[in-house]
């Protein structure tokens, strides 16, 4: 079964005239990296969006075609189960963190699926472990790097142990160092066979992929 | 034990809610500076940094003490104790209010600092486990960890206006207006952007997939912190009591 599944994938936001995603068809296995290559305004946020159920759920516009994950069409799923399958990091790490130490950042995501705090503190210990911060669990995350901002940030989102990890640009806020550190992030991710969808518009930032796919106008190649 | 003590933020909340509230039942001045000094001794016994946050506050004291000014010569009640020819510029009333207004916003900045000792997630905490609405709770938290990040972004967006050769400190009154209503569109854009992107962040997080949550934190309050609280509204009861 693959991990993802995606047919005839069409979405125009509300007040546009032009489709972003154009019968968008793509297949990914499970525990594949794929990369998603294009250009700004290319379609790749919005695809992401459509992956992890922020459209059509949150920004709205007109959408068809199917988006399946492991086999289940995403508008029969409820919030608490797609984020389990898909867990999606964005480009700006200083939105996504909000909380006043990285302890409370972790825990946020567990305790709105209603995960016990014994099992919690497991996952924290084993993601701190991953992303080697142990140290920093109540540092509060402003006094971060950019990098470790976004280690943190992904972090988060391994919290609620998702299937698939979307990376919307995760890398275009950071500098080399931190680029590093998450490409061997992502890295260790794939050697656990984890389903990575890394999205970029620098060939750079995706050599770890198994596979790339050209995103323009729309459409994918 | 009680060198050791750590107050709970439900205890911190309860004291506040206390000097903030008897400080508007009362106007008669050697309270209101009785209510101040105890809230001071409060804040330091609760290990707030007062000093500091009345140092990063100098600006505001400024604005406070003009605003008191002002306040007292329009007010034309009392006695006179300043006048030009016939005219009052300040009466003992006046000066009275405007005295009560300054330490009034003092006990507010001073219940502020003893709420900051604590950090937002666990005066979330409190408040959730006091039944508020985890959402409001968040809410309110979220907002001050977003206030520096608009701090920021109006600063940055000065230095950019400033860059293209225009010094504010030097500009007319009305043109600075003018430029401050350039700067004000971008800045609200940008911070309906931002919270944009955080609200998907926490949607892709969970965010009120269920309608209860779990939490990782749980406040315990000790012996200490149930005497202060019911010690607390003890004395506000009889104040109320008495002041009815």
């Amino acid at each position: 079964m693959n991990a993802v599944e995606v047919r005839n994938l069409c979405f125009k936001y509300r007040n546009s005239q032009e489709k972003i995603l154009d019968n968008v068809n793509l297949s990914v296995m499970e525990g594949e990296t794929i990369a998603l290559l294009g250009g700004s305004g290319s379609g790749k946020t919005t695809f992401c969006n459509c992956l992890c159920g922020l459209i059509p759920n949150v920004y709205s516009g007109e959408f068809s075609g199917e988006v399946e994950l492991f086999g289940e069409n995403i508008n029969n799923m409820n919030i608490a189960k797609i984020v389990t399958k898909a867990g999606m990091i964005f480009q700006n790490p200083s939105t996504q963190l909000f909380s006043p130490t990285i302890e409370d950042e972790l825990a946020f995501g567990p305790e709105n699926l209603c995960v016990d705090r014994k099992e919690i503190a497991r996952r924290m210990d084993n993601v701190l472990k991953t992303i080697d911060m142990e140290d920093y669990r109540f540092e509060n995350p402003n006094n971060l790097s950019g990098g470790q901002q976004q280690l943190i940030a992904m972090a988060s989102v391994l919290m609620l142990d998702p299937k698939i990890l979307i990376c919307d640009e995760i890398m275009s806020w950071v500098d080399q160092n931190g680029k590093n550190i998450i490409r061997n992030l992502l890295l260790k991710l794939k050697e656990e066979k984890r389903t990575i969808i890394i999205v970029d518009h620098d060939l750079e930032n995706v050599k770890i992929s198994d596979r790339v796919v050209q995103v323009r106008d729309g459409k994918f190649y | 034990m009680i060198s050791a003590y750590k107050a709970d933020p439900r205890t911190k909340l309860t004291t506040v809610l206390f000097f903030s509230t008897i400080s508007l039942i009362y106007e008669e001045i050697w309270v209101l500076v009785l209510i101040l000094f105890l809230s001071a001794i409060t804040a330091l016994v609760m290990r707030s940094s007062l000093v500091s946050i009345l140092v990063r506050l100098r600006k505001l004291l400024g604005v406070m003490a003009a605003i008191a000014i002002v306040q007292s010569i329009f007010i034309k009640t009392g006695s006179s104790i300043a006048k030009i020819g016939d005219i009052t510029l300040l009466t003992d009333y006046g000066a009275a209010k405007a005295l009560e207004f300054i330490l009034r916003l003092g006990i507010l900045i001073v219940s502020a600092a003893i709420i900051a000792t604590s950090s937002s997630r666990e005066i979330v905490q409190g408040l959730v486990q006091w039944h508020c609405p985890y959402e409001i709770a968040f809410m309110s938290s979220v907002a001050i960890r977003f206030l520096p990040l608009f701090k920021e972004e109006m600063t940055d967006m000065v230095t950019a206006i400033q860059l293209r050769g225009i010094d504010l400190k030097r500009v007319k009154l009305k043109e600075k207006i003018k430029v401050y209503k350039y700067i004000l569109f971008p800045i609200v854009i940008n911070s309906v952007l931002k919270a944009k992107e955080l609200s998907s962040a926490m949607v892709v997080r969970g965010f009120r997939a269920y309608p209860q949550r779990t939490s990782y934190m749980v406040l315990k309050m000790n012996y200490i912190d149930y005497l202060i609280i019911a010690s607390l509204s003890a004395v506000f009861i009889i104040i109320i009591v008495s002041y009815l």
